[in-house]
């Protein structure tokens, strides 16, 4: 970066390819319209981009794609409020404004040889995907592999080829849990966190990476301590409301952690010095 | 042997630097509605400088506005174009207290070098004099001593309070873009002993490890009772650095500007996001403000965000105090922990 550069200014970039996940879940596949920045980008699954939706605003949205995908990454956004509406009204050829990576993602190198049990719930599986993308890339490297998603329906089903896809390879354990079942709904019908217990999962030598609303998540941490889990063995990616993505603008604030330069993951070591509830 | 301006030269030396050196010269003045703040020096009111006690208003609007032009996003036919909000307006603000002077280093250690560093701020900053005056007496509810924030540092050029002038203390490099030669006298004074105490003591010793053991402290939810979460205590204060960006459009139907706003921690929205708030009681978010002030900023950076100048507390239309709150939280602390 050029020493007088706003770090606030966003880089253009170009929609290549815009999917229709969900009813409110759309994926965008965009790239740097610059040559260059676009060459040198790269991340770590867990980082965020801030993306700007000119004359809306700009939003934090998490990598969903796989770092190891070259010229372009994937964005899938949850259509809640009035950037992400607005962005939703985009087609391909359009123009956004993208700044990042930001924040500290999963610490995957340091799974080696371990067993990881993904935990996601809703649209939290936009990021545990990047991470599964990283992983399956080189799964020589890891142990046993587990995936628990939870979603309201199976209409509201993300990435649900993927998902398919790594079912069918048989590397990963995959458990998939609606909240409201429909009649053809072959899969468990409930909560992904009554699954844990049943899933018969290793506790030594497990890291366990989870991104879904705070509700699901605390719930998941406490079945996984019922079972015997530490937790130094989770890696949590946090929500917050950010402006800035550089520790100045104050949102994401929670004690003295700023979670879009300390997190969006942190362990379970440090979320317990944390002040989760109102902090 | 330092340099001495004599009292009825005060006016004519800011007017000069304002005439000859061509500089936006800032002051605090005393405003219609008996409020005070800093503002450009003009004709109108010139008579109305103000150096009787700290402002009501902090100087920190001159490098973090209350609204500011970041980014104009231009169309064009195939692209757009994203044109960078460039000021270079040479200033100097005279009156800064020990408390603002401390103030403006806080934040600049936040927007110059934690996390790297922010543009706006920098492009403001760096084109910015400071000449501090000391405090001859105590300002309403302040405790600099408590925030060891008492002593003048980080000024270009500190105005000494005399009997018939100041004695003036260089306090960096670029002074002499400050200097006049008419005005200026050689002098063998020195500068003053500390002024008076204040009234208002805070012990500061671990401080933030005892707030951090008393966040379910009772005082939280007996003070936030009567807290209005009306946000007067982060505007005025000096260190409140928080904002938010958002985007208009022109109304030419497609072009966009981006603007940069302060934002409050007392306000509901401050947290909000598709799944809910974050800080949802006042209760936490008063807790927010005085331990972001008090704790947080000092676990971090070993720094404390407060610069005692009691700005909040004056200005606080329900009597809500940090000092007392801290004051009750080390007298009756929480048990067993």
């Amino acid at each position: 970066m050029h020493e007088f550069e706003s770090p606030l200014k966003p880089e253009l970039a170009e929609i290549t390819r815009v999917k229709t996940e969900t009813g409110s879940l759309k994926t965008f596949t965009v790239s740097f319209s610059d040559k260059k920045t676009l060459k040198k980008f790269s991340f770590a699954p867990g980082k965020f981009m801030m993306v700007s939706i000119f004359g809306f605003g700009e939003m934090p949205i998490s990598i969903s794609s796989s770092p190891y995908q070259k010229h372009s990454l994937q964005l899938t956004v949850n259509a809640v409020g009035n950037i992400s509406r607005a962005m939703h009204l985009l087609k391909t050829g359009d123009k956004i404004g993208l700044r990042g990576p930001f924040g500290r993602g999963y610490p995957i190198q340091r799974f080696r040889k371990k067993n990881i049990v993904f935990f996601s719930g809703g649209c939290g599986m936009a990021s545990i995907r990047s991470a599964v993308y990283a992983v399956n890339a080189k799964k020589e490297l890891f142990g046993k592999l587990f995936l628990f998603h939870g979603c309201k329906s199976p209409q509201e089903l993300l990435f649900r080829e993927d998902i398919e896809k790594w079912e069918k390879e048989g590397d990963f354990n995959i458990f998939v849990s609606v909240d409201n079942p429909t009649p053809d709904w072959k899969g468990y019908s409930g909560f992904p966190t009554d699954l844990i217990a049943r899933a018969n999962l290793p506790v030594e030598n497990t890291v366990v990476l989870l991104c879904g609303p705070q509700i699901m998540m605390n719930i998941a941490m406490q079945k996984f301590k019922d079972i015997g889990f530490k937790p130094e063995q989770f890696f949590v990616s946090m929500e917050r409301l950010m402006h800035c993505g550089i520790g100045k603008c104050g949102h994401c604030n929670i004690g003295k952690e700023f979670v879009c330069v300390h997190g969006p993951v942190f362990s379970g070591t440090e979320l317990e010095k944390m002040h989760l509830a109102e902090g | 042997m330092g340099y001495f301006l004599k009292k009825n030269n005060l006016l004519p030396y800011l007017e000069f630097l304002q005439k000859e050196k061509n500089l936006n010269v800032i002051v605090p003045v005393l405003n219609r509605n008996s409020a005070s703040c800093f503002e450009e020096l003009s004709d109108a009111n010139a008579k109305n400088i103000f150096l009787d006690s700290r402002t009501w208003f902090s100087p920190k609007k001159f490098f973090l506005p209350n609204r500011e032009r970041e980014f104009l996003f231009e169309k064009k036919a195939s692209s757009l174009e994203i044109h960078e909000t460039i000021k270079h307006s040479q200033k100097v603000i005279f009156g800064m207290r020990s408390c603002d002077l401390h103030a403006l280093n806080v934040l600049d250690k936040l927007f110059l070098d934690f996390y790297g560093y922010d543009l706006l701020y920098r492009n403001k900053r760096h084109t910015t004099l400071t000449i501090g005056i000391d405090c001859k007496k105590e300002s309403e509810n302040c405790f600099c001593e408590s925030m060891q924030t008492d002593k003048p540092d980080f000024f270009d050029l500190f105005f000494w309070e005399k009997k018939d002038g100041y004695f003036i203390e260089i306090g960096s490099e670029r002074w002499e873009e400050l200097y006049c030669k008419k005005f200026f006298e050689e002098t063998r004074e020195t500068k003053n002993k500390s002024a008076e105490k204040c009234k208002t003591r805070l012990n500061t010793k671990e401080l933030e490890k005892i707030f951090e053991k008393n966040f379910e402290h009772k005082i939280w939810e007996s003070e936030s009772e009567r807290c209005l979460s009306c946000s007067a205590c982060t505007q005025v204060c000096p260190t409140c650095y928080c904002f938010t960006i958002k985007d208009f459009f022109l109304l030419d139907g497609k072009n966009s500007e981006r603007y940069r706003e302060w934002d409050s921690c007392q306000l509901q929205q401050f947290t909000k996001v598709h799944g809910g708030i974050f800080r949802q009681s006042r209760k936490s978010r008063l807790r927010q403000f005085v331990m972001h002030k008090l704790s947080y900023y000092k676990q971090e950076h070993n720094l404390h965000l407060c610069v005692g100048c009691g700005r909040c507390i004056s200005v606080c239309p329900v009597q809500i105090s940090l000092v007392q709150i801290a004051k009750e939280i080390q007298k009756n602390p929480l048990e067993g922990k």
